[in-house]
């Protein structure tokens, strides 16, 4: 435990320290990106993962606490870097509130439902002019220059993914985890162990909905024009499963794993070789790690050794 | 334990910076180091028919540059990532064009969503932008190194369609006007010359609804349209929904004066496919392939050569034409400083394909709108009177 | 307001088209009733036999329904091989139904692009001579050609139907799928009725792509949208029902249709969508499964 613990800070002070070298902005930007998908799929793995209630509408959450913090900036001039705490809240708030019916339909009507949530808070922005519609919502530029402020936002989200991973390791190695896990393996026998199963359900639920919004909060600002199309994108809720799922949503390591590598990959793929091809490439991977790897690369390693 | 996974994934990353860095040390030097032109365009996913389109106009400028000598006497490379039409990837592209490739000047992206999600970006980097934008919020927002050289605005898009109207005489034109716009960027931007022009030529709006996309069917929203004797329709949308609402007023046998199309019809794909159904339909464009603004010659002749199109399509003259900007930028300029291309480009006129442009303090040419109408399969230019190829077909024939 | 024709009218247009969703969406819910496997591909697989009935129209003027005679092999053998080769190792997984999505939106993707490469991504329409001719009854106006793919939806799905409850083959399906031990004891062998399934599966997700492409234009990246009715007729008609899938197609269509006559268009998706959010918590596995 000692051990990957230090390993831990020592990956974490490397990246911490690395803006001070002043890279080129657009490895701040990477890496961002892949913070920022990091964020989402390990809060995602909390109901996903944990409790195996697969929700494909995780980018509603995200696109929530975007548009929120962007009105509380428009009309209040609350920074987002503030606003991103009452924009998570509001993205748990929304998960209670459609949690608890939801959080009552199993396996893929879960998945489906959760889906169909996040189009109807698609179409009901684009059809709400108060959040600028389907026009979008353009925010005032950060007042420093480039550098620095691609820093900022690049420690902002360091910061969240190690208080996110450390969550959910909390989370995996705790009674809550615990009662989640029984949920995924059983959930009838879950029950009958006195598991209050609906509460761990939506207690979870909400947790993996709270990151996303503070997420979408700040990223808002960064990106600086909010449009449904670009932070409702479904793809990034469809990107979010594949890559806890590609890593093993079991354990915490398996959504860093898989958010990292597949965000690497990606961008690899698209700079090197040429498109159609590239998808080509990134289509055969999931289809090769789920043949060979069914249960994730991190379960697939760990039985490796132990055999 | 999952150490050697860990260690792995450690090597891959150290290989993927490796890699990025090295691409960036190119070690040519001297006057012959080209000058790299960088960006994104859609080249896979949903934007990636049109996507494609202004690739290929960005390469028949290049081909050119480099077949007379290069630009400031240095050849020119083009960079061009596929942002797979997601805006986010846009804008990440373009800070590894701008920050890695450590490109000299930047390309234009596709669609406007793209294009405005940039534009804040390069502002911060002080980079010139040229684009088709998008439309006119995102140019009001104070960025001073976007130029939309030509752009696509939606406000503008059927200027030319009333300027032509009031030409009509006022007991021929249309009386009673349905609007069904798609609920996006461009749709709801194309409102704004309607509303104004349907006072101005003092037709009466009697339905006025928005869309979202994917449209199921068009068969209700004609119907309505054919009950309240809608004599003018517009029919705002892209090309799946636009042949939706064509097809819909052909089988529901609704025929009105006449039929105004977003940007559906600017794709060759609309008299390709649709044929002689495609007919008679209005829509506004910022570029054709008949204005007789010099060079179009060229455009046309590489779209048959290469691509076998006889009518460039609209997004080809538009990667041309937003070099053609760039390009006397830069030679005006005399340098590839971005804040003297910018200082030049705000106080001169530009010699495009698509016109004459000077532009203002929010990177705009003066409010301009050729008015076009599909006849017998070809794309006619109707308006301005000076540049018309075609005369208008009006009222639409019955369909037969 | 309206008078009562367009009404008529909505609810007609409304239903071919739903008919025609009802086909496209059938062998989506078979495949995920029987085998547990949600084939995010079926979409794909109908926009290649839209392809196929595309260019045997344009380049050998083959009507596009007598071009089903070449690509409903085609798909069903391809359906075979992909479930020997790709389902079949991950049946061992533990959780079949994600690991199927995760494998066949690899395929989707690689399918996707391949297209691309081979036919670009140029819009394509289904243009024949009766594409837009139209039937008259009274005041109410049939398309020739919605007409012409409601027919081949109802003649699939009257196949589909047919096969799983008139031949040992399918009852062999059924069974599986309703018992999946029980049917082991009986001696049927559980993955050659599951490669049937899929192969027969693919081969309507075919005919509902070529009846699409009747209504819709296509080019590949079009079956993320056509993917989203995939969902909601199996939702509404109930996982592995092939009676529910035809009743709920039309009543998507009819939905769509009624509701674009007296909403704004602009509000039609959002209530498709919350009325199935309403279906799936009221009775989640459809309207139609007793």
């Amino acid at each position: 435990m000692g051990k990957k613990s230090s390993f831990f800070l020592i990956g974490l002070a490397l990246l911490a320290i690395f803006p001070l070298i002043r890279p080129p902005a657009y490895f701040l930007s990477f890496l961002f990106k892949m913070f920022l998908f990091i964020i989402l799929a390990e809060s995602w793995t909390l109901i996903g993962g944990f409790a195996g209630y697969l929700s494909f509408g995780h980018v509603a959450f995200f696109g929530i606490g975007a548009y929120t913090s962007s009105v509380l900036f428009q009309h209040f001039s609350l920074s987002p870097f503030i606003g991103a705490l009452p924009a998570g809240g509001v993205a748990a708030l929304v998960a209670l509130i459609i949690g608890y019916p939801c959080l009552r339909l199993k396996g893929p009507y879960f998945a489906v439902i959760t889906l169909c949530f996040a189009f109807v808070v698609d179409l009901i922005v684009k059809n709400w002019a108060f959040l600028g519609g389907s026009e979008g919502i353009h925010l005032k530029l950060v007042q420093m220059d480039i550098q620095s402020s691609r820093s900022i936002f690049y420690e902002i989200f360091l910061g969240l993914v190690a208080v996110t991973l450390l969550y959910v390791r909390r989370v995996q190695h705790s009674k809550f985890g615990m009662g989640l896990a029984s949920i995924r393996e059983d959930e009838e026998v879950a029950q009958t162990l006195t598991i209050n199963t609906a509460a761990v359900k939506i207690k979870a639920f909400i947790m993996s909905a709270f990151f996303p919004g503070v997420a979408g909060g700040i990223y808002a600002y960064y990106i600086s024009y909010i449009h449904p199309d670009i932070v409702f994108d479904i793809n990034i809720s469809i990107l979010i499963v594949l890559m806890a799922v590609f890593g093993g949503g079991k354990s915490w390591a398996g959504p860093l794993l898989g958010a990292a590598l597949l965000t690497v990959v990606n961008e690899l793929l698209s700079l090197f070789v040429r498109p159609e091809i590239a998808r080509v490439i990134y289509g055969a991977m999931f289809m090769g790690v789920i043949i060979f790897m069914p249960d994730g690369m991190v379960a697939f390693f760990s039985r490796r050794r132990r055999a | 334990m999952k150490k050697k996974l860990f260690i792995g994934v450690l090597v891959l990353f150290t290989c993927f910076f490796l890699s990025l860095y090295a691409g960036q040390q190119s070690p040519v030097h001297g006057a012959q180091k080209p000058i790299v032109i960088g960006g994104s365009l859609p080249l896979t996913g949903t934007y990636s028919a049109t996507g494609k389109w202004v690739e290929r106009g960005y390469q028949l400028w290049a081909e050119e540059i480099n077949g007379k000598g290069g630009l400031l006497g240095r050849p020119v490379k083009l960079i061009i990532y596929d942002d797979k039409s997601d805006a986010k990837e846009a804008v990440s592209l373009i800070e590894k064009v701008i920050t890695v490739d450590k490109a000299d000047l930047l390309l234009g992206g596709y669609p406007g969503t793209a294009c405005t999600a940039v534009m804040p970006v390069v502002e911060k980097y002080k980079m010139v932008y040229v684009s088709m934008g998008g439309h006119m919020v995102s140019f009001s927002q104070g960025y001073t190194y976007s130029f939309g050289g030509p752009p696509l605005m939606g406000e503008w898009w059927f200027v030319g369609f009333f300027e032509w109207m009031k030409t009509v005489p006022a007991d021929q034109r249309p009386k009673r006007v349905a609007i069904f716009t798609m609920n996006n960027p461009i749709g709801v931007s194309f409102m704004d010359s309607i509303y104004k022009g349907c006072k101005e030529t003092g037709m009466e709006i009697v339905i006025d609804e928005k869309y979202n996309l994917p449209l199921t069917t068009a068969d209700t929203m004609i119907m309505k349209a054919k009950q309240m004797k809608a004599d003018l329709l517009f029919a705002s949308g892209m090309f799946p929904d636009g042949v939706m609402t064509i097809r819909a007023c052909k089988a529901l046998d609704y025929s009105p004066k006449a039929i105004a199309q977003g940007i559906g019809s600017v794709i060759p794909e609309w008299t390709k496919e649709l044929g002689k159904d495609g007919d008679y339909v209005f829509s506004g464009t910022s570029w054709h392939y008949k204005l007789k603004y010099p060079g179009n010659d060229k455009v046309i002749k590489a779209a048959k050569d290469k691509y076998k199109e006889d009518e460039p399509p609209l997004y080809f003259g538009f990667g041309y034409a937003w070099m053609q900007t760039l390009q006397q930028g830069v030679e005006g300029a005399k340098t590839l400083d971005q804040t003297k291309i910018r200082d030049w480009l705000r106080s001169h006129e530009v010699k495009t394909i698509a016109g004459n442009f000077k532009f203002d303090s929010k990177g705009l040419p003066k409010p301009f709108a050729y008015l076009t109408q599909v006849i017998d399969g070809n794309v006619e230019l109707i308006w301005p009177p000076e540049m018309r190829t075609h005369a208008a077909v009006y009222p639409k024939p019955p369909w037969k | 307001m309206f008078n009562t024709a367009v009404v008529i009218q909505s609810i007609v247009s409304g239903l071919l088209m739903g008919g025609i969703f009802a086909l496209f969406g059938v062998g989506f819910s078979l495949t995920w009733g029987v085998m547990k496997v949600i084939n995010i591909a079926h979409a794909a697989f109908g926009i290649l036999a839209a392809y196929i009935a595309y260019w045997g129209l344009v380049l050998y003027g083959v009507d596009p329904i007598l071009s089903l005679i070449v690509s409903l092999p085609v798909l069903f053998f391809a359906g075979l091989l992909i479930h020997r080769f790709l389902i079949q190792p991950i049946t061992r997984s533990k959780d079949i139904v994600v690991a199927s999505m995760i494998l066949t939106f690899g395929l989707a993707i690689i399918l996707e692009n391949l297209m691309l490469v081979a036919w670009t991504s140029d819009e394509r329409l289904i243009t024949t001579s009766y594409s837009s001719k139209a039937i008259f009854i009274g005041e109410i106006i049939i398309r020739v050609s919605s007409l012409l793919a409601f027919c081949v939806s109802i003649l699939g799905i009257a196949a589909i139907y047919l096969f799983l409850h008139k031949t040992r083959t399918g009852k062999a399906v059924r069974a599986t799928w309703q018992d999946p031990e029980g049917a082991a004891l009986q001696g049927i062998k559980l993955t050659r009725v599951s490669m049937i399934a899929f192969g027969l599966a693919l081969a309507s997700a075919g005919a509902g792509g070529v009846a699409m492409a009747y209504m819709y234009s296509f080019n590949p990246p079009a079956h993320n949208l056509w993917l989203i009715y995939l969902f909601l007729v199996v939702i509404v008609g109930g996982v592995g029902s092939i009676i529910g899938s035809a009743l709920a197609g039309l009543i998507i269509g009819l939905i769509t249709g009624l509701s674009g006559a007296f909403f704004p268009q602009q509000w039609i998706n959002v209530l498709l969508f919350g009325l199935l959010i309403v279906i799936l918590l009221i009775k989640p596995e459809g309207l139609f499964k007793s």
